[in-house]
């Protein structure tokens, strides 16, 4: 378990190293005008000279790169270029909100499509037909179609939510969870699509299994059986695909964030990118790339931890 | 551990039915209270920016004035209407010489530090501007010092006559801060000034809401139309739209595909005509592409353009097309020269011909990758006299410094109306940041010095001899879209992206 663990993080910090670098490369490529876009449009050559000494981008690429490694590997990623915050307090200030409907999104999906997907293989009939309708149309649509219907529908003709906006959980419980509903199920709806799917193909082929026989000759009632064995062998094929599609999620999420108007990281990625705010863009990058590494890690964990069989020792 | 995952769901289901019937009332309560009367209540403001420094040398005008205006005084009040009028500073008066500017300063405000507002507070700020390098720091380039004369006047020194510093000491170079505060790093999170309002810091929460409560001690009450206002960052225009019509916030800037919305929700508007768009002739010296140096070529591709059509297909009739690059708030204006040229390609086809180009000729376009349609509308207008366009795409991101760095000779572009001096160190004259080949000849030389010294009859001069040498090709001025509430009036601001705070008044 240890050495899994090990192997693991080693591949992580591996990945980490290789993405930082490329995305670092490429964002130099690109960084002509980031002086002038720091200035604005009145600057002067002698302004824009100063700037770009100031902020080291007239430095060649193996220093400025080593430079920055050096800072991110103690944990300091700098400052942004734009209003010199840094870059881990910027962070930090909005992955709470991110973290929050990322996650959250992540988990509801999860016992939604256990649930959906047992319902489908189970009573099979109609409810597996709207089940199997109901992925298509997850499949098709993308988040923010699902959020600008939910927004039009639920929050400005029903006002029954609020259409932009995030209530801190520490101001007031009730007001974060309206606020944070909608993003939400916009992100669930195309994750359940997949995972339902999967669900429901491996529960109808483990119980088929010998094992399932078995178990139920003894008599354990069929609840039992399917949540405690047969769900347990089908989770790996749809968990796994659930982390698959984390990354797409991130994506998504930035998106959402903008028509939610929450102050996620999203807004800050954008933001960062279009400006040209490098420290702030590798702080996203990074801050991207652990979380995928840590949620494939806990899918892992969790598939071998249900289902001994697939666990890598 | 059993897998209780149907009981939880069906626990987290019910515990949701609560919460929702609990709060089914107050659902979308997070909004902007606006209690009707003469002054007081909640203005909420929704902003397609967000403030990154309240260090004032970091401001940068436009849709930003919102956030500084609440808690800095400028020196000079700019009116809804572009008139000036004494706010810290009562009066001031040029030398002969029109180099030394005497501002007579108020002698009764303070910071909300304690600190005094005076003469030297105003060197203090002035300095701290010009050398934080912030994006307005051009506006004080003419500026070479600031004279202490005593507590209530201040001198500026200006390098040359600059008939746009009143404008600028109206702008981010005239926020006055606390001098103590100045130099901290806790101003670009914690503003200090003596403004109508302070940063209530505990209901802020960067990047999503910034509240502003009204200042106790504000020397004029006047000024203090509500009891608070709340500035929401939000990039998206979805999202402002949403906002705005469930009732979020009060006022917010749409554009002309959420328009519609806007007006179906039964919400005012105000259209403010702040940017011409259309193409920069950079190359009127014809150095790079020969053809543009002959004014005939650069007419006929004025006579090329179908603006109207464009106006209405892109900008779904939010504007007005125009064949002069100054705005009808400048004193340079003609207006006759709004029609100067019209949709004519066989007339510019006529004048190529008469240029030496009767087959036409090769013209390389930048083009920005996020304004397909409108490259694809040029590109197709110019072909149709002749005219072969080759597009080079530009990434979104990097087009504005592309197009300016002097490599094309012809570019499509949205830029600010200003003023008649404002304007030719814009995008007009030979040292303008806007253009890049710094094409210049002696008669607009000469119509500059007389702009410079605040010649209007000679800014007109000026439109009309650009106009008819056809320097650019502007399509159109487009509105910018405002829309507001029934429980608040607001007026435009001349030349300003978004209204000022000032302009905001809760409804009689």
């Amino acid at each position: 378990m240890l050495i899994f663990l090990l192997r693991r993080l080693v591949a992580g910090i591996l990945l980490l190293f290789v993405i930082s670098t490329i995305t670092y490369v490429l964002l130099y490529f690109s960084s002509d005008g980031i002086a002038q876009n720091i200035l604005g449009e009145f600057a002067t050559p002698e302004q824009i000279a100063l700037k770009q000494a100031e902020l080291g981008l007239d430095q060649p690429l193996p220093v400025r790169y080593v430079e920055w490694l050096g800072g991110a590997i103690t944990g300091d990623f700098g400052r942004s270029w734009f209003n010199s915050e840094p870059v881990v307090t910027a962070l930090f200030n909005r992955l709470p909100v991110t973290l929050t409907i990322v996650l959250g999104a992540l988990v509801i999906a999860a016992v939604l499509a256990a649930l959906l997907g047992v319902a489908a293989a189970i009573k099979r009939g109609w409810i597996d037909r709207a089940v199997q309708l109901l992925s298509l149309a997850g499949d098709a649509l993308p988040s923010f179609v699902v959020a600008i219907v939910l927004v039009t529908s639920l929050a400005i003709q029903a006002k029954i939510f609020p259409a932009t906006g995030f209530v801190p959980f520490s101001d007031n419980p009730a007001l974060w969870l309206m606020s944070i509903a909608l993003p939400i199920t916009a992100l669930v709806f195309q994750l359940v699509a997949q995972a339902a799917q999967q669900f429901r193909s491996a529960i109808i082929d483990v119980r088929r299994r010998d094992f399932v026989r078995t178990l139920r000759s003894r008599g354990l009632p069929e609840r039992e059986v399917v949540f405690k064995h047969v769900l347990r062998s089908a989770a790996p094929a749809a968990l796994t695909i659930l982390s698959l599609q984390f990354v797409g999620l991130l994506g998504g999420s930035v998106i959402i964030e903008q028509i939610f108007a929450l102050p996620g990281v999203g807004p800050l990625a954008v933001l960062s990118t279009t400006q040209g705010d490098i420290p702030v863009v590798m702080g996203v990058v990074v801050y991207t790339v652990i979380m995928v590494i840590l949620v494939n890690l806990v899918v892992d964990l969790v598939n071998g931890w249900l289902n001994p069989k697939v666990r890598v020792s | 551990m059993k897998l209780r995952s149907r009981a939880a769901f069906a626990a987290m289901l019910t515990t949701g039915a609560l919460v929702l019937t609990g709060c089914g009332a107050s659902g979308g309560a997070a909004t902007g209270d606006n209690t009707a009367g003469p002054t007081g209540g909640t203005l909420s403001i929704g902003s397609l920016v967000d403030v990154t420094s309240f260090d004032p040398a970091a401001s940068h005008v436009g849709h930003y004035m919102q956030y500084y205006q609440p808690v800095y005084d400028t020196l000079i009040m700019r009116e809804p209407n572009g008139d000036l009028s004494p706010m810290l500073a009562t009066d001031w008066e040029y030398d002969e010489t029109e180099t030394e500017l005497t501002l007579n300063l108020r002698d009764d405000v303070t910071f909300t530090d304690g600190e005094k507002f005076d003469a030297e507070a105003v060197k203090a700020n002035i300095d701290h501007f010009k050398v934080a390098n912030g994006p307005q720091a051009s506006t004080a380039a003419s500026i070479e010092a600031v004279r202490v004369v005593d507590e209530d006047t201040a001198v500026i020194e200006l390098s040359q006559p600059d008939p746009a510093i009143l404008l600028y000491m109206a702008a981010s170079a005239g926020f006055m801060a606390s001098p103590a505060a100045l130099d901290t790093e806790g101003i670009i999170g914690t503003p200090v000034g003596s403004g109508p309002y302070i940063l209530d810091t505990d209901s802020t929460i960067a990047g999503a809401t910034y509240t502003y409560a009204k200042n106790p001690d504000y020397w004029n009450p006047d000024l203090q139309k509500f009891d608070e206002i709340v500035i929401k960052p939000m990039q998206d225009v979805t999202a402002r739209v949403n906002a705005l019509v469930s009732g979020q916030v009060n006022a917010a800037l749409l554009d002309a595909k959420t328009a519609p919305q806007g007006t179906g929700a039964g919400l005012n508007e105000i259209t403010n005509p702040v940017d011409w768009q259309g193409l920069f002739l950079f190359d009127r010296g014809g150095v790079q592409a020969k053809p543009l140096g002959d004014v005939r070529v650069r007419q006929a591709i004025n006579y090329a353009i179908d603006r109207q059509s464009l106006l209405d297909s892109l900008l779904l009739g939010n504007g007005e097309i125009t064949s002069q690059v100054t705005g009808t708030s400048s004193a340079g204006y003609v207006k006759k020269l709004d029609e100067r040229y019209d949709f004519d390609p066989k007339k510019a086809k006529s004048l190529l011909a008469a240029a030496g180009y009767p087959d036409g000729f090769d013209l390389t376009l930048p083009v920005n990758s996020a304004d397909t349609i409108i490259n694809a509308a040029i590109v197709q207008q110019l072909a149709d006299v002749g005219i072969n366009a080759t597009q080079v795409v530009i990434p979104s991101t990097d087009y504005r410094n592309e197009i300016f760095t002097g490599k094309y000779s012809i570019g499509y572009y949205g830029i600010f109306q200003g003023d008649p001096w404002v304007a030719v160190n814009h995008h007009i004259g030979p040292n303008a940041a806007f253009n890049p080949l710094k094409y210049t000849d002696e008669k607009s030389a000469a119509l500059i010095e007389k702009i410079q010294a605040g010649d209007d009859d000679a800014a007109k001069e000026f439109t009309e001899y650009i106009t008819e040498e056809a320097w650019f090709a502007p399509f159109y001025r487009v509105n910018q879209l405002y829309f507001f509430d029934k429980t608040v009036t607001v007026e435009n601001q001349l030349q300003q992206a978004v209204p000022s705070i000032y302009n905001y008044a809760p409804t009689k």
